[in-house]
């Protein structure tokens, strides 16, 4: 027979998850303000109707900000083995601390001038203006490719 | 084992992290990413000044340091634990690279205008995609080579796609990401073979440095993997490369992309793979007498790149006969190059003696470096006669322009004859020297096969200069303004292609000659 009882922690571990899951939706259920608007109340909450042809066309700003969320979810990826061994690294075996330090200052801060670079493009302005700014550009630049066409034909 | 295995000799060899060793690259990058900022933080009218001249300043800082690690280093010649090695064929193909770049900024400056496209974004990429060809050259170890060879890929499938509302562009765009992707993929799966093949029977894992997999030869555990490792590597460099009969995305791709990307691909990636084929295969595979497996694979992969530059050059040469655009005929134009470079390829594979390996990679690199002036500036034509949007890239739109742009058509046809190999350009000289370096090694049905390709092209590139002198312009046509950016590369170009052609001797001898560096490197 197999001996199920080192295998318990992780059963606790499952129980914990799901706990703390079910746990959040539920407190949030009870005790967060409720504002029901019909663009909430529908299952997807991304603002598109989940009902209809699914060969909607989307704004390109969905698929900018998943590419943002991998670029930040790979430098939590980077940063948790760097934090796992930081400390026996950076302790008198190796005396490497400052090293570990500035190489991962410096991957952060490459990641930051990103960040600051999207900023600056635009990526994060959802607003109005912007949307009237993009849609002005790319009616420009239609322009330009139907002129080209034209000139073409 | 201990998980921190390993850790303890890391900490011993810290000394051998020299960050000086990198320092090309480090320019190269750091100017990218001013670039990036500059174009984020300055209006979108005057930047393209201002990110064109960051770029160069950047190139010439990277130049110099190069040069400095050439004649004055004294220092060891690895960085990060063999990752990045200095050596002869790392710095001259690093030269190479900035060369390319360097005029493909010049030749991009105007056009971003023309296009109306951003020119901060276009020169962070080009940038970048410079970073990943110098890592390409420098990596001591497979996955190196990998991840410059993705940071390169990755900036040109963008820069390939670049005029975004043109269909051509993202067709190209599309082609080659898929394409490359599955290169990609080939190359990492010869790694992954290569490294299982590598292990010892004392259970030591394989390897990817590839100083260790040339010791690990004779003593792999399976040599079948290794030869399928060694085929999925070939595969894979042969697609980057554009070697029949991996060619068949260059002429889509090379046709749909603006047209000084179009020049930038022909030229850097092309060289960058060659870099990466010839640090792979000559030091990785290298040549050995004692029979073995190690012998055995060497004699495999120069049988298969003989027949390879065969089929290349002849596809290549074959095929740019029949096209009607400029920019496809150009494409199998670079394909039959390539075929041209692999008969040097082989001669520095099957060179028993260094010094002979030595003179044939010189060979090749002067061919490359040779190759990439006289394609940058038959591109740079292109790209002022088709105007915005790559309008004409016909052959017929070259009609009788000659005599209305003697200049143009002037820098055009100096830049064909020397594709063609004519004596007294620089494309002759580069053909001499690959060709003789496969004679002495024995290729003599090789070379007949290869000048036999070289009289076969005069038709499709004479033809062009023919159409321009000697054609009657049926249509309106006003000779085109030459913008000062791109009049100096073009006057570059046409220099580069006479001075290496009539002087090559001094580009040959700092190609050959043995600095510190290397008799230090052969010395120890």
């Amino acid at each position: 027979m197999f001996d199920l009882k080192a295998y318990l922690p992780i059963l606790l571990m499952f129980i914990v998850a799901a706990g703390f899951a079910v746990s959040q939706v539920l407190i949030s259920q009870l005790i967060g303000p409720k504002r029901r608007t019909p663009t909430k109340l529908m299952p997807y909450e991304c603002g598109k109707d989940p009902v209809g042809s699914a060969r909607e066309r989307f704004s390109v700003k969905f698929y900018l900000v998943a590419m943002i969320f991998v670029l930040f979810d790979i430098e939590l990826i980077f940063l948790v083995p760097w934090a796992v061994v930081f400390k026996r690294l950076a302790g008198p075996e190796f005396g490497l601390g400052t090293l570990m330090y500035v190489e991962m200052m410096l991957f952060i801060a490459l990641l930051f001038v990103g960040f600051v670079y999207i900023w600056k493009k635009g990526i994060l302005d959802w607003s109005q203006a912007a949307r009237q700014e993009a849609e002005a550009e790319a009616e420009m630049l239609a322009g330009q490719s139907g002129e080209r066409l034209r000139r073409a034909a | 084992m201990n998980i921190y295995f390993g850790l303890q000799t890391a900490t011993q060899q810290f000394a051998d992290v020299n960050l000086w060793l990198l320092m090309p690259e480090l320019i190269v990058a750091s100017a990218g990413v001013l670039v990036m900022l500059v174009d984020a933080f300055t209006k979108r009218l005057d930047q393209r000044w201002l990110t064109g001249g960051i770029s160069l300043i950047g190139l010439v800082a990277a130049a110099v340091s190069c040069v400095w690690l050439w004649t004055s280093w004294t220092g060891p010649t690895e960085a990060f634990f063999g990752m990045i090695v200095l050596d002869r064929l790392r710095l001259s193909f690093t030269l190479v690279f900035l060369v390319v770049s360097a005029l493909s900024v010049l030749l991009s400056m105007i056009w971003v205008e023309w296009e109306r496209l951003p020119a901060g974004e276009f020169h962070a990429l080009l940038l970048f995609a410079t970073a990943g060809m110098m890592l390409m050259a420098s990596g001591g170890d497979l996955v190196m080579i990998f991840l410059g060879l993705e940071l390169l890929s990755i900036s040109t499938y963008v820069m390939a796609g670049f005029r975004r509302t043109d269909v051509r562009s993202n067709e190209a765009s599309m082609k080659y990401f898929i394409l490359g992707s599955f290169s990609s993929a080939f190359l990492l799966y010869g790694t992954a073979l290569v490294y299982g093949a590598t292990a010892m029977a004392n259970g030591t894992p394989g390897t990817t440095n590839i100083r260790e997999i040339a010791q690990r030869l004779d003593t792999a555990l399976y040599p079948p993997l290794l030869f399928a490792g060694a085929a999925m590597l070939l595969i894979g460099f042969g697609f980057k490369v554009a070697t029949a009969p991996f060619h068949v995305w260059t002429p889509d791709v090379y046709e749909g992309a603006p047209t000084p990307v179009t020049a930038f691909m022909a030229a850097g990636p092309k060289a960058a793979g060659f870099a990466s084929f010839m640090r792979v295969f000559l030091f990785g595979f290298p040549f050995v007498v004692a029979a073995g497996t190690a012998q055995r694979l060497h004699s495999a992969w120069i049988a298969v790149l003989v027949v390879l530059a065969v089929i290349t050059m002849t596809v290549g040469n074959t095929a740019a006969i029949l096209q009607s655009n400029v920019k496809r005929m150009l494409a199998y134009s670079s394909i039959a190059h390539a075929g041209y470079v692999l008969v040097g390829l082989v001669a520095a594979g099957a060179a028993s003696d260094l010094g002979q390996r030595n003179e044939a990679i010189a060979a090749v690199v002067f061919y490359l470096l040779v190759y990439s002036i006289m394609t940058l500036g038959a591109f740079a034509v292109v790209t002022i006669l088709a105007r915005s949007g790559d309008r004409r890239t016909e052959i017929e739109d070259y009609n009788g322009i000659g005599f209305d742009s003697p200049w143009l058509a002037f820098a055009f046809s100096v830049s064909l004859l020397s594709l063609l190999g004519v004596p007294l350009t620089a494309g002759f000289m580069g053909k001499v020297m690959v060709f003789s370096a496969a004679l002495d090694q024995g290729y003599v049905g090789l070379v007949v096969v290869a000048v036999l390709n070289t009289v076969v092209s005069a038709y499709y590139y004479l033809r062009l200069i023919v159409v321009m002198f000697f054609r009657e312009r049926s249509g309106a046509w006003n000779a085109p303004l030459v913008p000062a950016s791109m009049a100096i590369a073009l006057a570059l170009t046409v220099v580069g292609i006479f001075y290496l052609g009539i002087f090559p001797g001094r580009v040959i001898e700092v190609f050959q000659a043995s600095p510190s560096v290397i008799s230090r490197l052969l010395g120890t």
